[in-house]
């Protein structure tokens, strides 16, 4: 633990410039030396203290979640204390699509294929639009409106999902059923990715408007001075030079649609034979057919069953083996980001 | 759903901590039963100012696991326990009846399903409406999740214990069924006749066998599907005697017929209703 603080100028610092160890404002060089009263240095303590228990509380949660999905989790493949399943092989629940649970068949593939996929789609979606508006406010739009841009994204970042799940289960799915299917259903990718894209864009907007506002101005002046025109000022230059900062938007867009339960569960049709339908299918153009077929993925699996499971039992386990899933791709998300927004300071 | 349940238990802590004096049971589970099993606490409190009853859910999966562990008194669950807490040596009390029914989309043009019929629809060996003389219009499936009590009695009564078809729409819940069958055409589904009769403009209602589902029905043996509801509690791990009396009393007092009629305003039937068909369900 650093010593409380110690209240007097401190040694100029190396600039020659006089530091309160304090962190009040820099008094001038004539300034008299003060004391802090007892009760002050005690009160700095405590609250040095509570600082420090808040942040290790929250390392130890965050340690003492992994730990608990890590124990149950491993549980389906490790046996262990307290657990009435069968122990299972990696293979058998990694790389197989059969998921029966009832049936004592537990293969995940068509959840992680489920989740890649319609993250994937979403930010196929989600990605150009929200770089794009992010130009918009940042380079083109006037003052009002890039203020009023930026509120309506705030408000949208801000809206539960379960709204979004709403809208799209309410308005989006029988529009579209009507629209292109002849009336069959059109839960599935298509949708799903379109809900989740609505709203991944807010994050990604405002990340990439703050990637391009924080750019030195000479870029744009520069691009412009030599000739060339908005557009490819815009292309050549702004995107290139605030490329990391919108790969770290889009991963952090990635990580929210990944994570997102609600809103999906309520508009995929949580099939979670879809890859075997698939397989079975003659269709002639499956991956079209992939798009509007009821699919699942292990967020909207886990919504779904985890309450009803019993503690202990191989299909619990399994699960929570997903949960683990979830937790590690998320970490892999966060790891990436860091990286990125590492980049840019090189 | 997490949120919730743990706000529940919070309440339920705070009850418990609340009323030291008087004898506490704590009631976990099914959130199907959870309103009738609360209004049944109401009523006993009433009756009963010794005895403090605390109602939560968490799921049928959630009522089996604590009962069986020690962690409330009575259990409600749609479905019967997993062998593995028969073994533990819980014990079972069927406290209404929960009558089932098939509702398709309004638009489909069939009124009537035979039992082969409508297992095969489930199966996934008839796929459009026109084979059963309907609309030509392909079916689709929505049916509850793998570890849903409702799948359960489908599975049972309707399928035969066979395996549902590949191609299907999966909702969570009875609400989210009734929203999908209503705004799908080509939809069947099977859900408590309660929400048929709930949603009446919505969707429809499919008689089974010829018998369209109605409480009539159930109790005069002719509507064969339907199940328990189900109250279990585990006497090895009631120590306090006071506390196994004010649980037993609490039972007795929900198969009471007194308390029984009123269960059908709920959408139940009383047990004794089918008594005598011994429907293992």
């Amino acid at each position: 633990m650093p010593q409380a603080p110690e209240v007097s100028i401190a040694a100029a610092s190396e600039g020659g410039y006089p530091v309160l160890e304090d962190g009040l404002s820099p008094a001038g060089a004539g300034a008299p030396a003060f004391k802090h009263s007892r009760l002050q240095r005690l009160a700095d303590r405590w609250a040095h203290l509570g600082f420090l228990v808040c942040s290790l509380l929250v390392v130890g949660l965050i340690g003492g979640i992994l730990y608990f999905l890590a124990t149950r989790g491993l549980a389906a493949f490790l046996p262990m204390a307290g657990n009435t399943g069968r122990t299972l092989s990696f293979s058998e629940v990694f790389l197989s699509t059969d998921w029966a649970p009832s049936s004592d068949r537990f293969g995940i593939l068509p959840f992680i294929a489920g989740s890649l996929g319609v993250t994937g789609l979403a930010l196929l979606i989600a990605a150009p639009a929200g770089v794009l508006t992010g130009v918009f406010i940042a380079k083109m739009a006037p003052a009002w409106m890039r203020n009023l841009m930026r509120q309506v994204m705030d408000l949208l970042v801000g809206i539960p999902s379960v709204v979004y799940g709403i809208f799209g289960l309410t308005v989006v799915l029988p529009l579209v059923s009507r629209t292109w299917l002849a009336d069959a259903p059109a839960s599935g990718f298509a949708v799903s990715a379109l809900i989740l894209a609505v709203m991944i864009v807010p994050t990604i907007v405002s990340l990439s408007t703050d990637a391009f506002e924080s750019l030195p101005a000479a870029l744009d002046e520069g691009a412009q001075a030599l000739g060339s025109s908005r557009w490819q000022a815009i292309w050549r230059v702004l995107i290139p030079a605030a490329r990391p900062r919108l790969l770290t938007a889009m991963v952090l867009g990635l990580g929210r649609a990944i994570g997102e339960a609600m809103a999906v569960q309520m508009v995929i049709g949580n099939n979670p034979q879809w890859v075997a339908l698939m397989r079975e299918s003659t269709d002639r153009a499956p991956f079209l057919r992939a798009l509007f077929t009821p699919a699942a993925t292990l967020t909207t699996e886990l919504v779904q069953e985890l309450p009803n499971t019993a503690a202990g039992s191989t299909w619990n386990n399994v699960l929570f083996a997903m949960g683990l899933l979830l937790y590690l791709l998320t970490m892999v998300l966060i790891l990436a980001t860091r990286r990125l927004g590492r980049g840019k300071e090189a | 759903m997490k949120i919730r349940f743990m706000a529940r238990a919070i309440l339920a802590g705070l009850l418990v901590t609340g009323a030291a004096q008087a004898q506490t049971v704590t009631v976990m589970g099914s959130t199907a039963l959870g309103p009738i099993v609360k209004k049944a606490a109401e009523d006993y409190m009433k009756s009963h100012p010794g005895v403090q009853i605390a109602v939560s859910g968490g799921g049928s999966m959630t009522g089996l696991n604590q009962v069986t562990s020690g962690g409330c008194q009575i259990g409600i669950s749609d479905v019967f326990a997993t062998p593995d807490q028969e073994k533990a040596g819980i014990k079972n009390h069927n406290i209404v009846v929960q009558p089932f029914t098939l509702v398709a989309h309004p638009g489909v043009g069939v009124k009537n399903l035979s039992a082969q019929q409508a297992e095969q629809i489930f199966t996934g060996k008839i796929v459009n409406w026109q084979e059963v003389g309907g609309q030509n219009r392909k079916i689709v499936r929505v049916i509850r999740p793998e570890s849903s009590g409702t799948r359960a009695v489908q599975k049972k009564t309707i399928l035969h214990d066979q395996e549902f078809a590949k191609d299907v729409l999966i909702q969570d819940s009875t609400g989210a069924v009734v929203a999908a069958v209503a705004t799908t055409p080509g939809a069947i589904s099977f859900v408590e006749l309660e929400h048929l009769e709930k949603n009446k403009n919505r969707i429809a209602g499919i008689a089974y066998n010829g018998v369209a589902c109605s409480n009539e029905a159930v109790k005069s043996g002719k509507y064969p599907v339907f199940s328990f509801g189900h109250a279990y509690t585990n006497p090895a791990k009631l120590g306090d005697p006071k506390v196994k009396q004010a649980v037993e009393d609490f039972l007795a007092y929900i198969l009471s017929p007194s308390f029984q009629r009123n269960v059908i305003k709920a959408g139940y039937l009383p047990v004794d209703y089918v008594k005598s068909l011994k429907t293992k369900l």
